[in-house]
């Protein structure tokens, strides 16, 4: 354990932990952007999954690092068996555990989205609903386990980034597009023809149910 | 006899059941998917030559992108020896 003692480790854990929350919380964020169909006039569509997808690989790197220097830290005693192990850290019980959580829920979310073209549409939107879980569970962690998470810049981060996050998921429920409901415009499940949006979800003028309403 | 020829078109399909109407396709590659009043790519007819690497790059950004996997390349090999590039007019 030569150069573990060196506090530089265990300063590199808290910092990540904080760039890996602000991190997530802006791939959750994009990621109900992009299922909500925002985009299309101003900013591509096309482009807000790629900046989700490219920030979840970064974001994915930092909980690396994160991971990694509080094992290797000697400072704290977590024990390389809390990486993946709930409850199994002798350093904060609970509050290590709840990051263990996180982590094994975003490791599935991970390892699906890796594995995507090989899996089942359905399988993969399954997991793919765990990063909301994790985000959840991830924000307690860095209440509950975080050194800086309780006073300072620290909790203005982890307050935003809980706002941020909680107004993403309530949006991702409200503002579900009608589209999603039913297969096109024209199925039963999609409503009455009059409250479905007309030009404004695709930008293309729908044309009218009958063309004996009138001149056009 | 024994001798495998390269592809030189594609196709780029969309499986229908799968597709929900995204329109990344649409956006990644304009020039090989048009969407309908509904917001669901119809694409281009027939094979497109693999000379064009345009077309392919933006087929492949365009499967990469599409948020629930729907669409796929397929590759046409030439059909005889003698003159591929007369195969099909275009």
């Amino acid at each position: 354990m030569l150069a573990l003692t060196t506090p530089y480790l265990w300063y590199t854990t808290r910092a990540t932990g904080l760039v890996t929350l602000v991190l997530f919380t802006m791939v959750v964020s994009l990621g109900a952007l992009v299922a909500n169909r925002a985009g299309g006039t101003v900013v591509g569509r096309f482009e807000i999954n790629e900046l989700h997808r490219s920030l979840a690989v970064a974001a994915v790197l930092f909980l690396a690092i994160h991971v990694v220097t509080t094992v290797l830290d000697s400072f704290v005693p977590t024990g390389p068996a809390s990486v993946i192990i709930p409850l199994t850290s002798s350093y904060k019980r609970v509050p290590i555990a709840l990051g263990t959580v996180a982590f094994d829920l975003l490791l599935a979310v991970w390892l699906s989205s890796l594995a995507k073209a090989r899996l089942a549409n359905a399988t993969w939107r399954f997991l793919h609903w765990f990063s909301w879980l994790a985000f959840a569970t991830s924000l307690v962690h860095a209440v509950t386990a975080g050194t800086d998470a309780r006073h300072g810049l620290g909790l203005v981060v982890v307050v935003v980034c809980a706002g941020i996050g909680a107004g993403a998921g309530v949006w991702r429920v409200l503002a579900r597009p009608p589209r999603a409901a039913g297969r096109t415009a024209l199925s039963p499940l999609s409503g009455s023809p009059s409250s479905a949006p007309t030009s404004a979800s695709s930008g293309v003028p729908r044309p009218p149910r009958s063309p004996s309403r009138g001149p056009r | 006899m024994g001798v495998r020829r390269r592809p030189d078109t594609f196709t780029m399909r969309v499986n229908p059941i799968l597709c929900d109407g995204f329109g990344h396709c649409a956006e990644l590659a304009p020039e090989l998917v048009h969407l309908d009043e509904w917001g669901y790519p119809i694409i281009v007819d027939g094979p497109i030559r693999l000379s064009v690497p345009a077309a392919l790059d933006s087929a492949r950004y365009a499967v990469r992108g599409c948020p629930r996997q729907a669409l796929r390349l397929e590759y046409q090999r030439p059909a005889r020896a003698e003159s591929p590039g007369r195969r099909r007019i275009d």
